[in-house]
């Protein structure tokens, strides 16, 4: 697998369009979910999904084969994901402000019963455009505020408060599903 | 029930996938079909060049040349100077009427003939200079020229193919001499490389083509570097690989027009690896090897163990002759066919390509001991390209912005002061600086996270103030005129610093011989409003997390919008011979702090010079200026 792997990365090196497809099959579903939880709506993954692809075809011959190629591809997903959501910052919603309020929010913890993962991208899909990047890069892509004020280009306590507040709302959120209570 | 936290519950879709919808792939791939777009970059950076390049020359020779013009300027061409009674060596008749003295006004043309003659002398000169250099290029030219013109004087003279073919030529006899006149040949050939010198026939057309590709040009800074480092060798080796780079190259040696099948190209080697080489077509080649211009390392190689002279043809003259006789019977392997053979295997294989195939047949074709030399040649020269590419990926990645911050848009105003650093005077008197307001707008493009350049639009003042000028106003002098003080003829009557004839100023040394109440002192203010467009490139020296200083240097274009002279603060008209397009020279400093978001505050302390704001007077052209502005990044 790691060595069809090489070649087919190899044969994208070359511009090959079989290779091109074959790293499209492998890795489309993982990366086509992160932008599904990263954008807003469909539509607007859909088109992050296809520049970043393109963008990563472009730029495969700065791939080493060192690390992972998915964490690499991912890479190139995330940086997109956050140059497009940046250019949609017109959102009245952007709290840049850190508030030392919201520093350190209770961690309640949830009595939970099984909840479908799709409605669990909804809640995220959500959430305001920077409140959703901030859960994102911290969460699933276990970035530290540092990593993440320098790649928003925010303060870390605004990444901080970005964090608490988007727990928040999606605590209140599975809250009113009944399925969970405040232990 | 288990207990969790957000975080935990949200960790389930950590890995969360979906299958995208078919079409995406078909739109990628149209996408991926889609020609690259030229990069900004390139047009800006050509733009800035182009303006530097204009901007210096003149600069250069006006530092050259100017300091003795603008003083003896001073003297002759800013005054109508009034010298005292016999005093000057050349008498003049005008005639005051009211004093009855006679004066004699000097006009010092002789000087400034003398100074014009002079600055003829020193741009003839510098035109002799220029000239040599011109001549010494014209020479490289035609050497270049004819290099490329012998190379190619055995190609058919329909061969208008635009792919080109490297062939190497291997002799077995090549003396000392030969080997000399190749590497001459050889280093002309690099010449004609770097170059990349136009030619004018076809065919040279032809060979240079060869060496265009994107893809070679990237090569030729690997062969440049690998030239200083792996000695002289491989200094021809750089160059014949850089010639066998090219993709046109690849597609000949494959194309059924002038590439030999890989059949005969196999029987062929396996021939050169006997060493059958026959010495009647080395003959030839060596009879005139001005006509190859590149050569091998591993002909260089081979030539130390075996005495032999490899030579690699830069066209495909070599290979076309004895293609067209090996046509008719290309079965027939006869000694010029096998030549032509190696001189194909030795370009395939040199390429930078590494195509895999041509390698293994490379070295079933040479011995075991070439083999392994040329193995270890080609390991370097990979070596050095990786080495190469991936400190300029490093450096490119490092130096990337961005994107949503490529440009900013910033409004300015600040203060500006004129100096003047060369002690000029005017009608004796010291030109001071004079301080004005400044205002603009200002664009900027990163091209990465040190370089920018940056354009805009900026209202601007240059100015000069005298004190203590001695004038004669004809309107208060109810009997005086001006041309009783002056030369009649006309060529001698010249306007002084404004083109208003009420007022005649005086120099100091002339001032005394006149009566006192009638002369008058003031203080001139001579300023002229520019709108110009500044053309910068800056360069990032420190870039902390929230500030940044940056060096700005550029060159600019100013419109004149406004003229104004003014005595005692009552304007009195225009500068005499303003110039209606100004320009000049900027170097600055931005300190530049990020206030909020992408908007940032900055101070920049500036230093203008301008090159030809007046052409007959002594003026200000330094300027100092202090800026302050915000810009947003977006």
């Amino acid at each position: 697998m790691k060595d069809d792997l090489e070649i087919y990365i190899r044969q994208c090196m070359q511009n090959d369009r079989a290779g091109q497809l074959k790293i499209y099959q492998l890795f489309s579903p993982v990366l086509y979910g992160i932008c599904l939880k990263y954008m807003k709506n469909e539509d607007d993954a859909k088109d992050v999904f296809q520049e970043a692809f393109v963008i990563a075809y472009q730029k495969i011959n700065q791939y080493k084969f060192e690390g992972s190629f998915e964490g690499w591809l991912k890479r190139i997903f995330i940086n997109k994901l956050i140059e497009t959501l940046n250019k949609k910052k017109k959102e009245s919603f952007f709290l840049d402000v850190f508030d030392p309020d919201t520093d350190y929010v209770a961690e309640e913890e949830l009595e939970i019963m099984p909840v479908e993962q799709e409605k669990l991208l909804e809640y995220i899909r959500d959430l305001p455009d920077q409140y959703r990047m901030v859960f994102n890069l911290y969460v699933f892509e276990k970035m530290k505020h540092k990593e993440i004020s320098e790649l928003l280009n925010i303060s870390e306590g605004t990444s901080k408060s970005n964090l608490n507040r988007a727990k928040r709302i999606l605590q209140k959120r599975i809250l009113s599903i009944k399925n969970f209570k405040i232990a | 029930m288990k207990k969790q936290n957000i975080e935990e519950i949200f960790s389930s879709i950590e890995h969360f996938s979906s299958v995208p919808p078919p079409e995406l792939w078909g739109q990628i791939e149209e996408k991926l079909n889609q020609p690259k777009k030229s990069k900004k970059a390139i047009i800006w950076w050509t733009a800035a060049a182009c303006l530097l390049a204009g901007l210096m020359v003149p600069t250069v020779l006006h530092f050259n040349s100017g300091a003795d013009i603008n003083t003896l300027n001073t003297n002759s061409t800013n005054t109508v100077v009034l010298e005292e009674k016999n005093s000057g060596a050349v008498k003049n008749n005008s005639t005051n009427k009211n004093t009855g003295t006679e004066s004699n006004a000097v006009q010092e043309n002789t000087n400034k003939q003398i100074v014009n003659s002079e600055n003829d002398k020193t741009k003839n000169i510098d035109k002799e200079a220029i000239d040599k250099k011109v001549i010494d290029k014209k020479v490289i030219e035609v050497q270049n020229t004819e290099t490329a013109t012998a190379t190619l004087e055995n190609s058919p003279e329909k061969n208008n193919t635009t792919k080109v073919q490297n062939t190497t030529i291997i002799s077995n006899t090549a003396t000392r001499t030969a080997h000399s006149e190749t590497k001459k040949a050889t280093n002309r050939a690099v010449f004609l490389d770097i170059k990349q010198t136009e030619t004018h026939s076809p065919n040279q057309a032809v060979a240079v083509k060869a060496n265009t590709s994107k893809k070679e040009n990237n090569f030729n800074d690997v062969s440049k570097q690998q030239m200083t480092t792996v000695e002289k060798n491989n200094l021809n080796q750089a160059v014949a690989e850089q010639n066998f780079t090219s993709k046109a190259t690849d597609k000949v040696a494959t194309s059924s027009k002038n590439s030999i099948s890989k059949k005969e190209k196999e029987l062929l080697d396996k021939a050169v690896a006997e060493n059958t080489f026959k010495t009647k077509k080395q003959k030839s080649f060596n009879a005139s090897p001005e006509k190859s211009i590149s050569g091998s390392v591993v002909g260089e190689k081979l030539n130390a163990k075996n005495n032999t002279t490899f030579a690699l043809n830069n066209s495909n003259s070599v290979l076309k002759e004895n293609e067209n006789q090996n046509k008719q019977d290309q079965k027939e392997i006869n000694p010029n066919f096998n030549t032509i053979a190696l001189e194909k295997s030795i370009a395939d294989n040199n390429s930078v390509n590494n195509n895999s195939k041509n390698t293994s047949k490379f070295g079933d074709a040479l011995s075991k001991q070439d083999s392994v030399q040329l193995a270890e040649l080609q390991n370097l020269e990979k070596g050095i390209i990786v080495a190469e590419v991936t400190k300029e990926e490093k450096e490119k990645e490092d130096k990337a912005v961005p994107k949503s911050e490529k440009w900013d848009l910033g409004v300015f105003a600040g203060v500006a002061n004129s100096e003047n650093y060369k002690n000029e005077k005017t009608l004796g008197n010291v030109n001071d600086s004079k301080q004005s307001n400044s205002y603009g707008v200002k664009t900027r493009y990163k091209i990465n996270k040190k370089w920018a350049v940056g354009s805009g639009l900026k209202f601007n003042e240059l100015g000069q103030s005298i004190a203590n000028v001695a004038y004669m106003s004809t309107k208060s002098e109810a009997t005086f005129t001006q041309s009783d003080y002056l030369n009649q003829s006309a060529s001698a009557v010249k306007p002084h610093i404004a083109n208003n004839s009420n007022y005649v100023f005086l120099s100091n040394n002339t001032k005394n011989s006149f009566k006192s109440n009638n002369i008058q002192t003031g203080n001139v203010n001579q300023s002229l409003k520019y709108i110009e467009m500044p053309l910068e490139v800056s360069y990032a020296v420190l870039t902390l997390n929230k500030a940044s200083v940056s060096l700005n240097t550029g060159g600019f274009v100013g419109k004149l919008v406004s003229n104004n002279v003014s005595l005692n603060g009552t304007s009195i008209g225009e500068n005499i011979d303003a110039n209606d397009f100004v320009y000049g020279s900027v170097l600055s400093s931005t300190v530049q702090y990020r206030v909020y978001k992408k908007t940032n505050v900055f101070v920049e302390p500036a230093m203008n010079y301008y090159v030809n704001p007046l052409n007959n007077q002594s003026f200000n052209q330094f300027q100092w200026g202090l800026n302050f502005g915000l810009n947003v990044s977006f």
